[in-house]
């Protein structure tokens, strides 16, 4: 085993461990903290692709970013300690069947597909940033418009959302 | 039989638990921040089949990334999402005092 195969095993174990923790461990904060070990995991996993600008992009965006947001959200939300947030009356039934099925039905997929070509990856030492940077502004130019007008709708909606109403002040202060 | 690292079977058998665990912790979860952490675990899961399926792909070389370009899309989406559904979460908890989706029943409220 080489360096890049230990490395890629560690990171399959990291990452299988810490997303079933974020699907099961009842204190919601925890779930969190094992997000983010999930993410870098799936980080590791990109650099071991030789995505190098996925993988800086995963730890800046999603790790400093959007673990940030959850957590603000997770700490924000009260009784994160008085009760247990997994409860939900026995109805584990449904989403396991769902799940077992979708796993299966996946793995049988991936098995039997005669894939093309299953042997290395193009794991060279040049950057991958120039290349993406030249196709942002070439042919991916519209989509990245798009992108960006997506991005600042969604920034004017979640203000307009979060913002309080000045409608229900006046109905709490009546 | 060729390494770890060198085997796309690896990749996408990952991914594919990513996605179910994913699944599991939307279904399961009594609280809207652990359904919106699953459904981060479904876009990480999709956006690593593309990187994969780009690095195993036939034409892989150092300028042909358009799985990158994909993956990096759905980044940028899942920041998105990520604003929208704090501001939503902000909003139920300030209406309702408690972020169980189960409490969030009527639409005009």
């Amino acid at each position: 085993m080489s360096t890049v195969d230990i490395f890629v095993l560690a990171m399959a174990i990291m990452g299988v461990i810490s997303a079933a923790l974020v699907a099961f461990h009842p204190n919601i904060l925890h779930a969190a903290v094992s997000l983010i070990f999930s993410l870098l995991s799936v980080a590791g996993l990109y650099g071991a692709l030789g995505a190098d600008f996925l993988a800086a992009a995963q730890l800046i965006i999603y790790v400093g970013g959007i673990i940030v947001v959850i957590l603000f959200a997770v700490m924000m939300s009260e009784n994160i300690y008085r009760s247990r947030f997994l409860d939900n009356g026995g109805k584990f039934l449904f989403p396991f069947t769902l799940s077992l099925v979708i796993l299966f039905g996946l793995s049988k997929f991936i098995a039997a597909t005669p894939w093309p070509r299953t042997e290395v990856v193009n794991r060279n030492l040049t950057t991958t940033v120039e290349s993406i940077g030249l196709a942002l502004v070439g042919p991916y130019a519209i989509v990245f418009q798009y992108v960006a007008i997506v991005l600042l709708s969604g920034l004017i909606g979640a203000v307009v959302v979060a913002r309080p109403h000045h409608h229900e002040d006046e109905k709490r202060g009546a | 039989m060729s390494g770890i690292a060198d085997n796309l079977t690896i990749y996408l058998t990952l991914s594919a638990i990513f996605f179910v665990f994913g699944i599991l912790a939307t279904l399961t979860r009594k609280n809207i921040i652990g359904l919106f952490m699953g459904v981060e675990l479904m876009l990480n899961a999709a956006a690593l089949n593309f990187v994969a399926f780009n690095a195993f792909s036939k034409e892989a070389h150092s300028s042909w990334l358009h799985g990158h370009i994909f993956s990096l899309f759905i980044i940028i989406l899942a920041a998105i999402e990520a604003a929208v559904a704090l501001a939503i979460v902000l909003r139920v908890f300030a209406m309702k005092r408690n972020i169980d989706p189960d409490h969030s029943v009527e639409l005009k409220g």
